[in-house]
């Protein structure tokens, strides 16, 4: 690992940002298995039982990880605000541009690292009540990589965005209103969930009612290759004009 | 003389205003090089040419031999160390937390971080949050973190900025300690006393262009003193020059301004004694080095 990105794991110091990720990881699996154990459809003898837990799992995620992703984000990019670190790191080469990849590459990793956490809590809880049913290993593992790419996206968003506006206030409120347009975007029809990258939480989805039943579904992977690609494309856009800016 | 940094015809503008203006900058190796001017002047904006942190419009800058810009920028940073605005450092983390941070970006061995701490003196303090440092404690970790990588260059933009008179004489006698260690110094001030008794050599900026730029003495004899004499009738000595030489009286004396050569000085006194007034004094004034920088900058804001 580059010093750079060890540099920002040193400067989470003191920040709270690995408690704030482990808060991420609480709050996502208590919210989420409190909405899988508690549905009428959790069973451990059918199928179901694992589409509850698939469905809580995107549940926490849209109603957390919004806002927790931008406080994070805003604390390590704040720092430098405060503390005067793009000077700095310019005056030893280190280029805005390329201060906020490595924050999105230190912070990403401790993102990714909760989600698998996530992910392997709720299997191990269905495993622990013994559902009955086969593991479904694709749509799990597709549900895990799908809620991590849409989380990453909007890290990077608020890394980009907590650099440009020094109000770290802008950022949490943006935060703030992305988990209600998630939470929104559960409920609208699929297109409308596209416009946002919040709405991606509800297209990451491997399981839901339709018609008022509880069903599986693979989650909407070619959207979320999509926003992938957006999203990196516009990440580097950005961190490329910071590199090219005046410090 | 071998200069450390060159610049040719340095030039930034912002819109159609001109902040830096055809700078031809010269900076001794080895030298404390005092870079004065009143706020506003383009003092910073030039330190961070010769960073490359920002583009010139026009101009060249050579550091250590080489052109600076984007593409060498990296490998010259490591030899160069600057302290640009306000002093950096993480308040959230301990001295020593931001020395490794340095440490790390630019691969130093802990020798060298060693090494800045102390000649800062700040060994002691380094196990406190940054959150809890003066603003002269703050100021003498962001000279050691730019000391760490042991550079040829050090460039201090207003290092005693809000700092107290001993804080302010500490940071000098820390030019000095380094200058004599041959490290060249580049320091900026707004006030000419501050940078006075460190710097071998001076440039003088106002309003983004270059007015003065060599050593004390040349400042000095780049400024001709005003012409006093005294006479039996200051006062028809004083209205009989006033429109020449805008002829001032001061108690029994007559000052005279721009009279700048033993010629002038001849044919004045001449005009006096021919007038019959007894001349019994021609001298001139004394000037401080603060008076010819404040001549210079025209008052300069100051």
């Amino acid at each position: 690992m580059s010093a750079i990105v060890v540099n920002e794991f040193a400067r989470m110091r003191h920040l709270h940002v690995v408690l704030l990720v482990a808060v991420l990881f609480a709050v996502v699996t208590g919210i989420g298995l409190y909405a899988a154990v508690f549905n009428p459809d959790f069973d451990r003898t059918s199928a179901s039982s694992w589409n509850t837990l698939l469905m809580g799992m995107g549940s926490g995620f849209t109603l957390a990880a919004p806002l927790l992703l931008a406080v994070v984000a805003s604390r390590l990019v704040d720092a430098e605000h405060q503390g005067g670190g793009w000077l700095m790191s310019a005056t030893s080469g280190v280029t805005p541009g390329g201060l906020c990849r490595a924050k999105l590459l230190a912070l990403g990793l401790l993102v990714a690292g909760a989600t698998v956490l996530v992910s392997a809590a709720f299997a191990a809880v269905g495993l622990a009540v013994g559902i009955d049913a086969p593991w479904p290993a694709g749509r799990w593992l597709g549900l895990t990589a799908c809620l991590l790419v849409v989380s990453l996206a909007l890290l990077a968003l608020h890394v980009v965005l907590a650099a440009r506006v020094e109000n770290q206030l802008v950022g949490i409120g943006l935060g703030l209103l992305g988990a209600v347009v998630a939470l929104i975007s559960t409920a609208v029809p699929t297109w409308i969930a596209h416009l946002t990258p919040w709405g991606y939480y509800a297209l990451s989805a491997a399981a839901g009612y339709v018609d008022g039943q509880l069903a599986g579904f693979a989650p909407s992977y070619l959207n979320i290759g999509g926003l992938s690609a957006v999203a990196a494309a516009i990440f580097a856009l950005f961190t490329r004009s910071f590199d090219r800016q005046e410090v | 003389m071998s200069f450390i940094v060159e610049s040719s015809n340095l030039t930034k503008a912002y819109g159609g205003r001109t902040v830096v203006d055809g700078l031809d900058l010269r900076i001794p190796e080895g030298s404390v090089y005092g870079f004065l001017g009143p706020n506003g002047s383009g003092k910073s904006t030039t330190m961070k040419m010769l960073l490359s942190l920002i583009r010139p419009t026009g101009g060249e800058v050579e550091v250590l031999g080489q052109p600076m810009n984007r593409s060498t920028r990296r490998q010259l940073l490591g030899s160069i160390g600057s302290l640009i605005e306000s002093p950096p450092g993480y308040a959230h983390l301990t001295g020593a937390e931001n020395m490794r941070i340095v440490q790390r970006l630019l691969g130093l061995d802990d020798a060298q971080v060693d090494f800045a701490v102390k000649t800062v003196r700040m060994h002691g303090q380094m196990g406190k949050r940054v959150r809890e440092y003066s603003l002269g404690m703050k100021q003498r970790l962001g000279i050691a973190m730019a000391l760490a990588r042991q550079p040829k260059l050090l460039i201090l933009d207003e290092p005693t900025n809000g700092l107290d008179p001993a804080g302010i004489e500490e940071i000098r006698e820390l030019l000095r300690r380094l200058a004599d260690g041959g490290v060249t110094v580049m320091v900026s001030s707004h006030l000419l006393g501050e940078v006075d008794k460190t710097a071998t050599v001076l440039g003088i900026l106002s309003q983004g262009r270059m007015i003065f730029q060599g050593t004390r003495a040349d400042l000095f004899s780049a400024a001709t003193p005003d012409l006093l004499i005294d006479c039996s009738d200051p006062r028809r000595a004083q209205s009989m020059l006033a429109r020449a030489h805008g002829a001032r009286l001061e108690d029994t004396t007559v000052r005279l301004a721009g009279v700048d050569s033993d010629e002038a000085t001849a044919g004045v006194v001449t005009g006096l004694v021919a007038e019959g007034i007894g001349v019994h004094g021609v001298r001139r004034d004394e000037q401080t080095l603060e008076s010819v920088f404040m001549g210079l900058t025209a008052g300069g804001g100051l």
